[in-house]
C-alpha cells in the first residue's frame, strides 16, 4: 500500500468535514482512555500503598538484628555500637532514615496490679510521622515520659498524667525499675503495642536496661521502597553491620507479601478487562461511524476513488481519531491524577462512610492515597487505542473499498 | 525475674523436715540407696530457716553477683532481701502461697506479679521454674541404683531413673555422693535422654548446725560460658519467726 | 405496544448490522461487568476465609467479659447449652470448642512461653486450616490425651522433634501452676516463624487437668455464607439468653474486617469506571448512529409525529437492544463466570518460590461467585446502560428541526 502524505492530509479533512461526528468519536475515545489511566493511576497508588503501609510503620524496608533474636528474643543479643552504625547508615544515599529500637518484656503498674507488657524504647522523633508508628504525636518523648497504647491504658485504667511504674531486667540480668509519667495514650498501626506496648525514649531505655549504646534492632527506610531487597543485600555485607543479621522485609514478614501479590494480581485482572472493555468501546465507534457513511463512501466511489485508496483513507481517519482522541483523554488523565495526586483521595465514603481507618493483620491504614502514573501507562494506553482503531477500522474498510457505487449511494 | 528467682531458689532449697546431724561416713560398701537418697532429699530443708546467700551468674557477656537474705517458713512463705550490689540494694520479694510481690525501693513501689509472669524464664540464671516452685523429691519420683564406685573423689555414683508416670523435666539423674554422704556432682538428662545440665556441689561446711556443701554451680549443657553458682554465707535451720515477718507491710519496711 | 414500540422494532430490523452492532458491543460489556463482580465477590470470599480458617471462625460464642479483657483464663458459662443453641440454627458448616491457658512448655533446660490451645480433635481440622497441614508426624486422634502438636518455631526452641516428651505447665484457677508431660504426635509449619510460634494445640480435657477450669472458653462456627454473620449472631444472642456473649469474626479480627471493607470501596470504584467505559461506547455509537437517522427523523417529525414519540422509539429501540444485550451478555458471560467459581484462579504460581509454605495461611485461589443474582445484574447492568447512553441521543434527536435536516444533502 502506499501511503502518501496526501491520504493523511485527506483523512484530517474528511474528519473535520463532520464535525459532530468527529467529536463524538474523539470524546468517547478520550474519556475512555481516561478512565482507563485514572484507573491504573489507582491500582498504582493502591499497589504503592499497600506496601508503604505494611512497611511505613513498624517493619520498615530492611531490618537488623543481632542473629538469633528474632527467634528467641532475649534480652542480651543486642546490636552493638548502634550509635555509630546508625551514622553510617544516614549518610548512605540509598536511605532515607534509619533508628534504632529496644524491646524489653517487663512489668507494669499503676498501682499494686502488675501486667505483663512489651516496654519499647525507641526514637520517638524519627519515628513520628504520617507514614510511621506514630502519626498523632506533636511532641517528641523526654526522659521519664511514656506512651501508652490504647487497649494496654484500657486494662491497666490509666489517664495520660498518671505515674506508671516499670520493671524488669537489663541485659545483665540486673533489676531494672523506675516510674515514668504516662504523657499520652496513642493508637498505632501495630496492634500489639496497642494491647501490650509501652513506649520510651531509646535513650533511657537503653540505661534502664544496662545496654549502652546497644539496641535489638535497628529500622531503615530506602529512599526507593522497591529497591528494598537490593539495598538489604548491600547493607548485610557491609562492614558496618558485619556479624548481624540484615533483612528485607519481604522475608520478615512473608504473609504480608502473599496479600501484597494478590492484591496486584486481581489488580492486573481488572486492568485486563479495563483495557477489553475499552478496546471494544473504541471498537465499537470506529466501526458504527465507518457503517454509517456508506453514503459517502459510495459518492467517492462514484466519483472515481480507487478502492485501495478508499481503504486507506478509512484506515487513516481511523488512526487519527484514535491517535487524537488517545492524546486528549491522556492528557485529560495525566491532569486528573495532578490534581488528586497532590491531595490524595479519601475514599472512606466510598466505603460507606465507615471509620477513616481500617486495619489489617495487626497494622492499622489510613484510607487516603495518592493516584500515581508512569509514562509506560500512558505509553501503552495509546498504544492500545492505535491499535484497537487500526484493527477495528479494517473490516469496515474492507467493506467500504468493497462498496457497488450505485448502491451505496442509495444508503444501503 | 531475678528477685523471684532468688526466692524461687531459696523457698526450693530451704524447707521442710528436718535433717539430722551430721551423717556416719560410707566405706566402699555400697550404701543403702534409699536411705541416701532420703538424706539428699532433706539435706537443705527445714521448717524455718533465716540465711544468707552469694549469687553469681557467669555469662558470654558478663558477670554479676547478688547477696541476699532469705527467710523461709514451710513451702509456702519466702522472703529475699537484696544486699548487693548497692543499686540492687533494698529490692524485696515475698511470696505467700500463689501470691508475689516485688518491692522496689528505687520507685518505692510494692507490683504483684502476675501469675502467667510467674511462670516466666529465669532470665540470668539458668534455674528453671521446676527446680524451685514445684518440689520434687528424688526418692518417691525416682528409681535408684548404685553404678559404679568413683576414686577421686571417693564416692558412689547413683543412677536415679524416673518412675513412669512422673511429671517431670528428667528422665534420668545420675549423682555422685561423696563418703561423706554428701553431693558432690549431679547431672541432669532430659526426656531424650541428652545432658541437659551438670551441678557441682563443693566446699563442704559446717552451716547452721549441718555440714553441707556450701557453693552449688549450675552448668548448662549447650550454652557455653554459662553458669550459676549460688553460695551459702551462713545459714540458720528451724529458726523462730515472728508472723508477721511474711506480710506486705514487711516487705516495705525491710532494712538491710 | 403501541406505534412507538412497532417502529422501534421495524427500524431495528431495518438497520439489522447497526442493531447488531450495538447488541455485540453492550453485550461484550455486559459480560465484562459480570466478570468484575464475580471476581470482586470471590476476592471478598478469600479474605473472609482467610480471616475465618486461621481459626477465628465466622461467629463465636464467649464468656461475658472476654471483649475488654481477652484473659485466656475465661470460660463459658455453659458451653453445651452454647453448643444446643447452635446446633439448631441453620447454615452453620462446622462448630468447635476452644479453651485456653497461658503456660510454658519445656525440654531439658529450654524453656518457651506459650498459649496452649486445648481443642476437640474430631471438629477442629474442620475449622482451622493448621490443623488439616500438619508437616510432620499427625494431627491429634480423637479422644487422645497427653499429646500435643506445636509449630515448628517452638519445637526448634525445645530443640525437641517427634514422639519426644515435653513438660507443659500452666496457670489455673487462683494462679496454682500445673505440669504435665505430653508426647508431640505432630509439628506444623506454615511459612511463618510468628504464626508456628503460637500453635501448641492439646486434647481440651489435658487443659482442664493443668488449669482446673472445667468446660469451653469459646465455641467457633464456620458458616456456610460468610455474609450473614451479623444474621447468626443476633440469632444466637437471643437463643443462648444472656449467660455468655456472641462475637462475629468482624470483632474478634477487626484486622480482617477492614481490608474487606477497604477491598470492597476500591473495587466498587472500579466497577463505576467499568461501566462509565461500556456507556461511553455505547452513548457515542448511538450517538453516531442518530446523527446519520436525522433526516429520517425529520421526516416523522414533517409528518406530524411529536418529539416525544420521538423520543418514546429511541428509549424503546434502547430497551430492545439492551434486552437483547443483556442475553448475549449472559451467553458471553457465564462459561467464564461458570468456570471461575468451579475451578478459580489458581494464583500461586504468581507467587514466588516461597509460596509452598504460604499455602498453609491462605489458599491463593480466588472462587468466583455464580448464582440467581448473576442473571439479575446482567439484566440490570444492560439495561440501565443502553438507557442512560440513549438519554441524549433521544433528546438530541428530538429536538432536530426538519426544515434544516431536509435540507442538507
Amino acid at each position: 500500500m502506499n501511503w502518501t502524505s496526501s491520504t493523511m492530509r485527506m483523512a484530517w479533512r474528511n474528519l473535520w468535514r463532520n464535525p459532530r461526528r468527529t467529536m463524538l468519536a474523539l470524546s468517547a475515545i478520550g474519556l475512555s482512555v481516561m478512565l482507563v489511566l485514572a484507573y491504573t493511576s489507582i491500582l498504582r497508588a493502591y499497589g504503592e500503598w499497600i506496601v508503604e503501609t505494611i512497611t511505613g510503620p513498624m517493619l520498615g524496608h530492611v531490618q537488623a538484628h543481632a542473629p538469633q533474636w528474632r527467634k528467641d528474643r532475649l534480652m542480651d543479643r543486642t546490636l552493638r555500637g548502634v550509635d555509630a552504625q546508625l551514622v553510617e547508615l544516614r549518610r548512605d544515599p540509598d536511605v532515607a532514615s534509619a533508628t534504632a529500637r529496644v524491646y524489653a518484656p517487663a512489668l507494669a503498674a499503676r498501682g499494686e496490679e502488675g501486667f505483663a507488657v512489651i516496654v519499647m524504647g525507641i526514637d520517638s522523633r524519627a519515628e513520628s510521622g504520617p507514614a510511621r508508628l506514630l502519626t498523632d504525636v506533636a511532641e517528641p518523648l523526654r526522659e521519664r515520659e511514656a506512651f501508652i497504647g490504647r487497649q494496654l491504658a484500657e486494662l491497666m485504667n490509666v489517664r495520660a498524667g498518671d505515674e506508671v511504674a516499670v520493671v524488669g531486667q537489663g541485659v545483665d540480668g540486673s533489676l531494672a525499675n523506675d516510674l515514668f509519667t504516662v504523657k499520652a495514650i496513642v493508637t498505632t498501626s501495630v496492634d500489639l503495642i496497642n494491647r501490650q506496648g509501652i513506649l520510651i525514649q531509646l535513650s533511657t531505655a537503653q540505661t534502664l536496661f544496662a545496654m549502652p549504646d546497644e539496641a535489638h534492632e535497628i529500622v531503615i527506610h530506602a529512599r526507593h521502597p522497591e529497591m528494598a531487597s537490593t539495598l538489604s543485600r548491600r547493607l548485610a555485607s557491609a562492614t558496618v553491620f558485619a556479624g548481624a543479621e540484615v533483612l528485607d522485609w519481604q522475608t520478615l514478614a512473608p504473609e504480608m507479601v502473599t496479600l501484597v501479590r494478590i492484591t496486584d494480581l486481581a489488580g492486573l485482572l481488572v486492568l485486563m478487562l479495563v483495557f477489553i472493555a475499552a478496546a471494544a468501546g473504541v471498537a465499537n465507534t470506529m466501526v458504527m461511524a465507518t457503517f454509517e457513511r456508506t453514503r459517502e463512501f459510495g459518492m467517492l466511489l462514484a466519483l472515481g476513488t480507487h478502492p485501495a485508496r478508499l481503504m486507506r483513507l478509512v484506515v487513516a481517519e481511523s488512526i487519527a481519531l484514535g491517535v487524537v482522541g488517545a492524546v486528549m483523554g491522556s492528557l485529560l488523565g495525566i491532569a486528573l491524577v495532578v490534581i488528586t495526586h497532590r491531595t490524595g483521595i479519601d475514599y472512606s465514603w466510598l466505603a460507606g462512610g465507615g471509620p477513616s481507618e481500617l486495619s489489617f493483620a495487626g497494622l492499622r491504614f489510613s484510607l487516603r492515597f495518592y493516584p500515581t502514573l508512569r509514562v509506560v501507562d500512558v505509553a501503552r494506553a495509546i498504544a492500545a487505542v492505535v491499535v484497537t482503531s487500526l484493527l477495528a477500522a479494517t473490516w469496515p474498510a474492507l467493506r467500504a473499498s468493497r462498496l457497488q457505487p450505485v448502491r451505496a449511494l442509495r444508503g444501503v | 525475674m531475678r528477685s523471684f528467682l532468688c526466692a524461687v531458689i531459696a523457698a526450693a532449697l530451704i524447707a521442710v523436715c528436718s535433717a539430722g546431724a551430721a551423717s556416719p561416713a560410707m566405706g566402699p560398701d555400697q550404701p543403702d540407696v534409699d536411705r541416701l537418697l532420703q538424706h539428699l532429699d532433706d539435706l537443705y530443708r527445714s521448717k524455718s530457716s533465716v540465711a544468707r546467700i552469694q549469687i553469681d551468674v557467669t555469662s558470654t557477656r558478663s558477670t554479676r553477683s547478688m547477696r541476699l537474705r532469705a527467710w523461709t517458713r514451710g513451702e509456702e512463705e519466702v522472703l529475699v532481701l537484696i544486699e548487693a550490689p548497692p543499686r540492687e540494694a533494698g529490692t524485696a520479694t515475698l511470696r505467700v502461697g500463689n501470691n508475689l510481690w516485688n518491692y522496689l525501693p528505687k520507685i518505692a513501689r510494692t507490683i504483684r506479679v502476675p501469675p502467667a509472669a510467674m511462670l516466666g524464664s529465669w532470665m540470668g540464671t539458668d534455674f528453671s521454674n521446676d527446680d524451685l516452685v514445684k518440689e520434687s523429691s528424688r526418692r518417691k519420683d525416682f528409681v535408684a541404683r548404685v553404678d559404679r564406685r568413683s576414686d577421686t573423689p571417693p564416692g558412689w555414683w547413683l543412677v536415679l531413673d524416673v518412675k513412669s508416670g512422673v511429671v517431670g523435666r528428667w528422665a534420668r539423674i545420675e549423682v555422685l555422693v561423696s563418703d561423706e554422704r554428701l553431693p558432690v556432682e549431679e547431672r541432669h538428662y532430659d526426656r531424650k535422654g541428652r545432658l541437659a545440665r551438670t551441678m557441682h556441689f563443693d566446699d563442704v561446711k559446717v552451716l547452721g548446725g549441718r555440714r553441707l556443701p556450701a557453693h552449688i554451680a549450675l552448668v548448662p549443657a549447650d550454652a557455653a560460658g554459662q553458669r550459676t553458682e549460688m553460695r551459702y554465707l551462713d545459714v540458720q535451720f528451724d529458726v523462730p519467726l515472728s508472723d508477721d515477718t511474711f506480710s506486705l507491710s514487711r516487705l516495705e519496711r525491710t532494712r538491710r | 405496544m403501541g406505534t412507538a414500540g412497532t417502529y422501534a422494532l421495524r427500524s431495528l430490523r431495518r438497520n439489522a448490522r447497526r442493531t447488531a452492532l450495538s447488541i455485540v458491543g453492550i453485550g461484550i460489556g455486559c459480560a465484562l461487568a459480570l466478570f468484575m463482580e464475580s471476581l470482586n465477590r470471590g476476592r471478598d470470599e478469600l479474605f473472609a476465609r482467610m480471616g475465618a480458617y486461621g481459626g477465628a471462625g465466622h461467629v463465636r460464642v464467649v464468656p461475658k467479659g472476654w471483649r475488654e479483657r481477652r484473659d485466656p483464663r475465661l470460660r463459658l458459662a455453659n458451653s453445651s447449652a452454647d453448643v444446643n443453641a447452635v446446633r439448631q440454627l441453620g447454615g452453620v458448616a462446622a462448630v468447635t470448642l476452644r479453651a485456653r491457658a497461658q503456660g510454658l512448655v519445656a525440654m531439658g533446660a529450654h524453656v518457651v512461653p506459650v498459649e496452649i490451645v486445648g481443642v476437640d480433635p474430631d471438629t477442629e481440622p474442620g475449622t482451622n486450616r493448621f490443623a488439616r497441614t500438619v508437616s510432620q508426624g499427625r494431627y491429634l486422634h480423637s479422644s487422645e490425651r497427653n499429646a500435643v502438636v506445636i509449630g515448628q518455631a517452638i519445637a526448634d526452641r525445645l530443640v525437641a522433634g517427634l514422639d519426644d516428651d515435653i513438660l507443659v505447665t500452666a496457670v489455673g484457677r487462683n494462679g496454682d501452676i500445673e505440669s504435665l508431660l505430653l508426647r508431640i504426635v505432630g509439628i506444623v509449619r506454615t511459612g511463618s516463624d510468628e504464626i508456628d510460634a503460637t500453635i501448641c494445640q492439646v486434647a481440651l480435657p489435658d487443659v482442664e487437668r493443668l488449669t482446673g477450669l472445667t468446660g469451653a472458653g469459646e465455641v467457633t462456627l464456620i458458616l456456610e455464607d460468610w455474609e450473614r454473620a451479623d444474621v447468626v449472631k443476633a440469632a444466637l444472642t437471643q437463643a443462648i439468653g444472656g449467660a455468655d456473649e456472641v462475637v462475629t469474626w468482624g470483632e474478634i479480627s477487626p484486622e480482617f474486617k477492614g481490608h474487606l471493607e477497604q477491598d470492597n470501596a476500591v473495587s466498587r470504584l472500579v466497577s463505576v469506571i467499568i461501566l462509565l467505559i461500556v456507556v461511553l461506547g455505547v452513548a457515542s455509537a448511538q450517538l453516531a448512529a442518530v446523527l446519520e437517522r436525522r433526516r429520517e427523523f425529520a421526516v416523522l417529525s414533517a409528518l406530524g409525529m411529536r418529539s416525544r414519540m420521538i423520543i418514546a422509539i429511541l428509549l424503546q429501540e434502547a430497551l430492545a437492544i439492551g434486552m437483547a444485550s443483556a442475553a448475549l451478555g449472559l451467553l458471553l458471560g457465564l462459561p467464564f463466570v461458570w468456570t471461575l467459581a468451579t475451578h478459580g484462579i489458581d494464583l500461586s504460581q504468581y507467587m514466588g518460590a516461597s509460596y509452598s509454605f504460604q499455602g498453609v495461611l491462605i489458599e491463593p485461589v480466588i472462587y468466583g461467585d455464580v448464582g440467581v443474582w448473576t442473571a439479575w445484574y446482567v439484566l440490570v447492568v444492560a439495561i440501565v446502560v443502553t438507557v442512560i447512553a440513549s438519554l441524549y441521543p433521544a433528546w438530541f434527536a428530538s429536538r432536530t428541526n426538519p426544515a434544516d435536516a431536509l435540507r442538507v444533502s
